[in-house]
C-alpha cells in the first residue's frame, strides 16, 4: 500500500470510529464539561456519618472491543462524582439520615466494603467480576450488605450483568420486584414508575438506550425474602441525579430518581 | 466418776438452777467476803512479806479462796430443778424406717444397729421410770409395737409433721421427752422454725440418736440444681449445679442435662476436694413450648455404690407465648436493620418498630393492623401496656410529651416491662436525657453535656459479671466466651453514657484509645421490671465484618431482647415455693393479680385449674392476702405422684383479667437416695434447739438419767442441797494443802 493511500485510510477509519463512539452515547461529549469533573470538595467532606454514598469499583468487561476504550477511567465512573453529591444532598434535606457529603468507593478486594453496607454500582452491563471478587459479593449480600444497580440497557448489557451475577448468586433467579413490595413504600409510595431516561437520549427524544424500551426493576432476594441487590434496567437514575440541577433535565424524573434511590437506601437500613 | 465426787448428773447442774437456802441476806455474804479478804490480805503481808517477799499474794489469794468457799458452804448453796414425775409421763421413742436406714456401714445395716441400741435391756430401764411409747417415721408417725417391726423400707423421712404431731399430743397427754433415732436424713433438709416454735413452746425435749457413718466412702451426689422454672421457646438456659463427692477428688465425670432421652447439654468436669460442696454451671437450650422435665447427672464412676443420687430431675416450663417488644429509632442507622434482622431469626421475640425516617414521618415495620401505632408513639396506657419490651435508640427526649414520659416509666415500674435505651447522636445525652424524667429510668447516671456520642472505633471487654451473665453468653464455656468477646470487631461508634448507679451492673465496657473503659452493657432493676443502657449503635459491624457462619451478633442481641421480656407477665403472676414435692403432695399456690391498669386488684374471683395424673382435675379457689395487695394464695394437695398442670384464671365480673400457668411435678420416694450419710449437724440442731442433746449409740444408757430432768410433762420441782458433795471437802482440802506445800518449797514451813 502506497503511503498517502494508507494515511488517508487510516483517518477515514479514525473518523468512523470517533463517530460510532459519539453516537453509540447519543453525543455523550456534548456534556463533557461537566460530567466527570472534577468538584472541590465540601468542607464537611471529612465528617464521620452513619451512611455515605458507596460507590462500586469495578473490573471493566474484557470482549467490549472498541467499547471499553469510550469510558477511559472505568464503567464504574459514570457520573462520578457529581450524582453522588448532588444525589446525598437530597438524602440529607428529605430524610433523617446521618449522611456524609462526598461519596466513598469500594470494591471487592478488600475487606474495606464491609464497613458499608448500601453500595451503588452503575453501568453493570460493562462489568466482569472475577471469581473472588463475586464470592466476596455473594458474603456482603448474604451477610445483610445491600447492592443498587442502575445505568445499564438493552439485551447485551443486561447479559454481561447477569454473567457475572449468575456467579455471585448461581441459585437465586432475579425477580421482577412487585408494585406490593415494601422497597416502593418504605418512604415514598411509588405505585408509578416509569422509566427514567438518561440526558443524552433524552436530547434525543427518547427514553430509552439500545433495545431496553422496557424498564424493569427487578431484585434478588434473600432467603427470608428480603431484597438483596436491586436491580434498575433500562433507566439511568444517576444522569436523573447528576443532572437533577440542569435545566433542560425533566424535573418529574429527577424528583421519581431521588425517590426510588432514597427508597433504596431507606430500605437497605431498615431490612 | 462426776456423780461421785458431785452427787448429781452434770444434767442437773446445766439444767438446774443454784440457789441458797440460808435466810441471811446477799449483801451480808458479799460484805464479809471482802472483809475477810482484806483481814487475809492483811495478815498475810504482815507475817509474810519480809520473809517471803512477793510471795505472800498467793497464800492470800488460796486463804481468800478457801474463806469465800466456807462462807458460801454457810449459805447452803443448792440446785433447783424439774424432775419428772415417775412412772407419770411418756417418753416417745420415734425410729425412722425410711429407706436410707437399710444402707449398710460400719459392717452392718443402720436398722440393725437401731435394733441393737434400743434394745429390750435399754426399753426396759426406761419404762422402769417412764410410759414408753414407739413410733415408726417414715411417710408419716404411726404407732409401733416393736423395734422387731422396723423394716427400713419407707419411702420418706419427714421429721417436722412427726413433731408437729408429738408436740401436738403433748397438750393431752405428759409426754416427757422426745427420742429421735434416725440418720438425720429428712427430705425436706430440715425442721422448719414453725415446728420449732411448737415444740420449744412446749418445753419438750427432743434427744436425737444418730446412726449411719458422718462420711460416705465413696460417692458422688447432685445435692441441689438451681434453674429457672419457665423459659421462653429456644432459650439459653443455665442449670447451677450443687455437687460433693468422695473418694474421687480430681477425677473426671461427665455432666449431663435431658429432656427425656434427649441429651441437651453435656460437658466434662474435675471432681473437687472430698466432702466439700461445689457449684458447676452448665448451659443448654430450652427447646419447645411445653413442660420439660430436666433430668441434671454426674455420669456415675466405676465402683459408686449409690447411683441413684448422681440425678436431680427439675420442672421446667417453657412457655408458648411471644413477648412484644417496641422499638422507637430517631433516624435510620445500620443497627436498626440489624437488631431487626437479629430479631427476626428468633420466631419468640416480635418486634414492632417505629423509625423516624423523615422530619414527619415514621415508618412502622411488625405491626399487627394499620391502625397500630397510627399516632405515633403511644400515648395511652392500653397500648403502651400492650408490649412487654421497650426499646428506645437515638430519640431525643424531647420527642416524648410528658404523658409518654410518665407512661415509659411506668412501664417498668408497674408494668413490669424492660427498658432498652441505645446510643445515638439524637439519644441519651446528646438528646437531653440527663435532664429528663427519663434519666431516672436508666441505670447509669449520664453526663450533661453534648457529644457524647463518637462516631469513632471501640473493642469490647466483658467484666466479671458479664462472664457469667447469659446475656452475654457467645460461647458456653465462660472463659472461652471472654477470650471470644475480646476479639469481636470493633464497634462502630460508642457513647459516654457516665457512671452507673447504685444496684446497677455493668456487664461490658467499652475499651477506647485514649479514654480507658467507659460502661457499655449496664442493666438494673427498677419497679418490677428492669432497665438496661447500650452504650453504642455499632455493635452491626460484628455482623457484616464476620463470616456469615458466626452468630455472635444474632446470638447478643436475641439473648438481650429475650432478657428484656422473658420476665415481663401479665395482670396474673402464679408461683409455688416449690415446683418438685418431694414425697409430700402439699402445695402453695400463690397468685399476684393486677386490674387493666395493671394496679394491685383485691376484688377478683381467682381459680386455679390443676390437672394431673391418672387423669386427675381440680379446682381451686384463691383467697386473698391480707398482708398484700392483690396477693392470692391457696393450699392444696397433690395425691399423687407424677406431673401436674396449673392454670390460674383471673376475673372481675364477667371480665377476664389474665391467666398465668406452670407445672409442677410429685416424686415419691426419690429424696431418700441423697444425702445417706449421717447428717449430724440437723441432728444436733434438732437436740440443741429443743432442749435435748445428740447421742451416740454406745452412750444411750445416759440417756435415760438425763431424761429424767425435763420440764415437759408431769414435773415435781426438787432441791438438792450441794454442801455435802464430795468435791467441796476435796476442793477445801486441796486449798490448804496448796498453801502448805508452797510454804514448804518456799522454806517458810
Amino acid at each position: 500500500m502506497r503511503p498517502r493511500v494508507f494515511v488517508f485510510t487510516a483517518v477515514v477509519l479514525v473518523s468512523l470510529v470517533g463517530l460510532a463512539l459519539a453516537f453509540q452515547r447519543g453525543g455523550r461529549s456534548m456534556f463533557r464539561d461537566d460530567d466527570d469533573g472534577p468538584l472541590a470538595l465540601p468542607p464537611d467532606a471529612n465528617e464521620k456519618t452513619e451512611w455515605a454514598f458507596a460507590r462500586l469499583r469495578y473490573p471493566q468487561y474484557r470482549g467490549e472491543g472498541l467499547g471499553r476504550w469510550w469510558a477511559a477511567r472505568g464503567h464504574w465512573t459514570v457520573d462520578y462524582p457529581k450524582a453522588d453529591r448532588t444525589f446525598v444532598q437530597g438524602v440529607r434535606r428529605l430524610t433523617r439520615i446521618h449522611a456524609r457529603s462526598v461519596e466513598q468507593v469500594v470494591d471487592l478486594d478488600s475487606d474495606e466494603i464491609y464497613n458499608w453496607p448500601w453500595i451503588y454500582a452503575v453501568e453493570v452491563g460493562h462489568w466482569q467480576l472475577t471469581d473472588a471478587q463475586c464470592k466476596k459479593l455473594r458474603d456482603y449480600l448474604l451477610r445483610g450488605g445491600f447492592l443498587m444497580t442502575d445505568d445499564f440497557h438493552g439485551t447485551f448489557e443486561w447479559e454481561v450483568f447477569t454473567a457475572s451475577m449468575s456467579r455471585v448468586f448461581p441459585d437465586r433467579p432475579i425477580v421482577d420486584i412487585e408494585d406490593s413490595d415494601a422497597i416502593f413504600h418504605v418512604l415514598y409510595d411509588l405505585d408509578k414508575r416509569v422509566q427514567v431516561p438518561g440526558i443524552y437520549p433524552l436530547m434525543r427524544g427518547m427514553t430509552y438506550e439500545y433495545d431496553g424500551v422496557e424498564p424493569r426493576w427487578r431484585g434478588i432476594y434473600d432467603d427470608k425474602g428480603r431484597i438483596m441487590v436491586a436491580i434498575c434496567h433500562n433507566m439511568d437514575l444517576g444522569d436523573a441525579w447528576e443532572w437533577a440541577d440542569h435545566p433542560e433535565y425533566p424535573e418529574h424524573y429527577a424528583s421519581l430518581a431521588y425517590r426510588i434511590g432514597i427508597n433504596y437506601i431507606i430500605y437497605a437500613m431498615t431490612h | 466418776m462426776f456423780e461421785l465426787l458431785f452427787h448429781h448428773p452434770l444434767v442437773a447442774f446445766t439444767k438446774g438452777k443454784l440457789i441458797f437456802l440460808s435466810s441471811m441476806p446477799g449483801w451480808l455474804f458479799a460484805l464479809l467476803a471482802v472483809a475477810g479478804s482484806a483481814l487475809l490480805a492483811y495478815l498475810a503481808f504482815r507475817n509474810g512479806a519480809p520473809r517471803l517477799a512477793h510471795r505472800w499474794i498467793p497464800v492470800w489469794l488460796l486463804q481468800t479462796a478457801m474463806f469465800a468457799l466456807v462462807l458460801a458452804l454457810l449459805w447452803q448453796p443448792a440446785l433447783s430443778l424439774s424432775t419428772l414425775k415417775p412412772q407419770q409421763n411418756v417418753v416417745a421413742l420415734v425410729f425412722d424406717d425410711s429407706r436410707s436406714m437399710a444402707v449398710e456401714d460400719h459392717g452392718g445395716s443402720r436398722i440393725e444397729a437401731l435394733k441393737k441400741a434400743a434394745s429390750d435391756q435399754f426399753i426396759n430401764k426406761l419404762k422402769s421410770k417412764f410410759q414408753v411409747r414407739l413410733y415408726r417415721l417414715s411417710g408419716s408417725l404411726e404407732p409401733l409395737g416393736s423395734t422387731a417391726e422396723l423394716k427400713a423400707e419407707g419411702s420418706a423421712t419427714h421429721f417436722a409433721p412427726a413433731l408437729r404431731l408429738l408436740a401436738a399430743e403433748s397438750a393431752s397427754l405428759p409426754i416427757g421427752a422426745v427420742v429421735l433415732f434416725s440418720d438425720g436424713g429428712d427430705n425436706a433438709g430440715g425442721v422448719d422454725l414453725r415446728t420449732m416454735t411448737e415444740i420449744r413452746s412446749r418445753k419438750l425435749p427432743v434427744h436425737t440418736v444418730g446412726f449411719g457413718s458422718e462420711t460416705m466412702p465413696k460417692d458422688l451426689e447432685i445435692t441441689g440444681v438451681q434453674l429457672p422454672w419457665r423459659a421462653l421457646p429456644d432459650s439459653r438456659l443455665q442449670a447451677l449445679v450443687k455437687y460433693r463427692q468422695r473418694g474421687w477428688s480430681g477425677a473426671k465425670t461427665k455432666l449431663i442435662v435431658r429432656h427425656g432421652d434427649k441429651i441437651l447439654s453435656s460437658r466434662e468436669i474435675t471432681l473437687g476436694k472430698d466432702g466439700v460442696e461445689r457449684l458447676e454451671p452448665i448451659i443448654f437450650q430450652s427447646g419447645n413450648a411445653g413442660v420439660r422435665n430436666i433430668q441434671v447427672t454426674l455420669e456415675p464412676l466405676s465402683g459408686e455404690a449409690n447411683t441413684a443420687n448422681n440425678s436431680l430431675t427439675r420442672v421446667l416450663s417453657v412457655e408458648n407465648r411471644t413477648p412484644r417488644i417496641l422499638y422507637i429509632e430517631g433516624e435510620p442507622k445500620w443497627e436498626f436493620k440489624f437488631i431487626r434482622r437479629a430479631a427476626e431469626e428468633d420466631p419468640t421475640l416480635q418486634l414492632t418498630t417505629m423509625l423516624r425516617t423523615t422530619q414527619n414521618k415514621i415508618y412502622r415495620q411488625g405491626i399487627r393492623n394499620p391502625k397500630e401505632l397510627e399516632e405515633g408513639f403511644p400515648s395511652k396506657l392500653e397500648e403502651l401496656f400492650d408490649y412487654q419490651g421497650l426499646v428506645i435508640g437515638g430519640v431525643e427526649a424531647g420527642y416524648f410529651s410528658a404523658t409518654q414520659v410518665e407512661l415509659i416509666r411506668q412501664f417498668a415500674d408497674r408494668r413490669g416491662g424492660g427498658i432498652l435505651f441505645l446510643a445515638g447522636r439524637g439519644g441519651l445525652s446528646d438528646g437531653g436525657f440527663a435532664k429528663s424524667g427519663l434519666a431516672e429510668l436508666l441505670p447509669v447516671t449520664l453526663p450533661d453535656r453534648k457529644q457524647t456520642f463518637v462516631r469513632d472505633p471501640a473493642t469490647v471487654e466483658l467484666t466479671p459479671v458479664g462472664r457469667d451473665s447469659l446475656i452475654t453468653r457467645i460461647e458456653e464455656d465462660p472463659e472461652k466466651n471472654f477470650e471470644r468477646w475480646k476479639k469481636l470487631p470493633y464497634l462502630a461508634n460508642y457513647q459516654d453514657v457516665g457512671l452507673p448507679k447504685p444496684g446497677a451492673v455493668v456487664l461490658a465496657e467499652a475499651s477506647v484509645p485514649g479514654r480507658g473503659k467507659l460502661p457499655l452493657l449496664v442493666t438494673q432493676n427498677y419497679g418490677a421490671g428492669r432497665t438496661a443502657v447500650l452504650a453504642t449503635a455499632g455493635t452491626w459491624r460484628w455482623q457484616m465484618v464476620q463470616p456469615l457462619e458466626d452468630k455472635s451478633h444474632e446470638m447478643f442481641w436475641q439473648q438481650l431482647l429475650r432478657w428484656l421480656v422473658a420476665d415481663t407477665r401479665g395482670r396474673v403472676s402464679v408461683s409455688a415455693p416449690e415446683r418438685v414435692l418431694q414425697d409430700d403432695g402439699a402445695l402453695k399456690i400463690a397468685a399476684r393479680v393486677k386490674d387493666m391498669n395493671y394496679l394491685p386488684c383485691g376484688d377478683a374471683a381467682v381459680e386455679a385449674h390443676i390437672v394431673g395424673p391418672e387423669g386427675l382435675s381440680a379446682v381451686v379457689d384463691l383467697h386473698p392476702d391480707a398482708a398484700e395487695p392483690g396477693g392470692y394464695s391457696a393450699e392444696w394437695f397433690a395425691p399423687r405422684p407424677g406431673g401436674y398442670a396449673v392454670e390460674v384464671i383471673a376475673r372481675r365480673g364477667e371480665q377476664e383479667l389474665g391467666r398465668d400457668a406452670f407445672a409442677f411435678r410429685r416424686e415419691d420416694g426419690v429424696a431418700e437416695n441423697f444425702r445417706q450419710e449421717q447428717n449430724r449437724e440437723l441432728l444436733e440442731k434438732l437436740a440443741e434447739q429443743s432442749g435435748g442433746r445428740y447421742w451416740k449409740p454406745e452412750q444411750l444408757d445416759r440417756l435415760v438419767k438425763e431424761i429424767e430432768y425435763s420440764e415437759a410433762g408431769l414435773t415435781v420441782r426438787e432441791t438438792k442441797e450441794l454442801w455435802n458433795m464430795p468435791a467441796i471437802f476435796l476442793l477445801l482440802l486441796g486449798l490448804r494443802a496448796s498453801e502448805w506445800l508452797l510454804r514448804r518449797r518456799w522454806g517458810a514451813v
